[in-house]
């Protein structure tokens, strides 16, 4: 039996929220389940408002390359990322865990963030949804 | 007028449903092709039609998952059209 994947994402990126996107929607698709716990900056992918930026970009682009890549992605046949996502939760294969200790550290609330986002967890916690799952960082 | 229609569908060996994916790029095929499966009767066929070059290997990735078959790959260089029939 194939092993369960736990990500940790730690950058708030538009790259990142891109490959937490198509990882955790196609990992759902192959039934392959993916935990992705979410530290530091990583916090601010899960919040409603939040629109990330594409960190990559070269000067004169910088703060554009979210809307563009948006723009880019909906052309792709994906106009509703976080549509995307809320249908991989709700499928039972992708779970979203924010980090308590750093959401206290950085003051994120619980009620910033989307409503399919799981209850906060700790150091301990993660490791042990990890146990039996190929740990990566994003 | 049914008969030759199901001989035609006999002959060409139409597929039970078509998914056009052109235009779409990873991970949008699998994700659609997944949703159809879904749907679909053990037996029946999808014609799924890609451009996104990547398809080749994405969807019998996927099709090795669900356990389903991919009776036919045809690629023109520009469009990959797959058989898929549900296990």
């Amino acid at each position: 039996m194939a092993e369960d994947i736990s990500f940790i994402v730690k950058d708030r990126s538009f790259e990142k929220f891109g490959m937490m996107l198509i990882l955790g929607t196609t990992g759902d698709a192959m039934d392959v389940k993916m935990n992705f716990f979410f530290t530091f900056w990583g916090l601010y992918l899960l919040k409603k408002k939040f629109k990330p930026k594409a960190s990559g970009m070269p000067f004169p682009m910088k703060g554009m390359g979210g809307k563009i890549f948006s723009k880019r992605l909906a052309k792709f046949g994906m106009e509703d990322p976080w549509g995307m996502i809320k249908e991989a939760v709700e499928n039972g294969n992708m779970k979203l865990y924010p980090c308590q200790m750093t959401m206290d550290l950085m003051g994120i609330k619980r009620e910033e963030m989307w409503d399919f986002v799981e209850d906060p967890i700790g150091a301990a916690g993660f490791l042990e949804l990890s146990e039996n799952a190929k740990i990566v960082s994003l | 007028m049914i008969k030759t229609e199901k001989k035609l569908r006999k002959r060409e060996k139409m597929a039970d449903l078509t998914l056009n994916a052109l235009g779409k790029k990873c991970p949008m095929p699998i994700l659609m092709t997944k949703k159809e499966l879904k749907k679909m009767s053990p037996g029946q066929t999808l014609e799924l039609i890609v451009d996104d070059r990547g398809a080749l290997k994405d969807v019998p990735a996927l099709i090795h998952k669900t356990g389903d078959k991919i009776l036919e790959t045809k690629d023109d260089g520009e469009q990959i059209t797959f058989m898929i029939q549900k296990a």
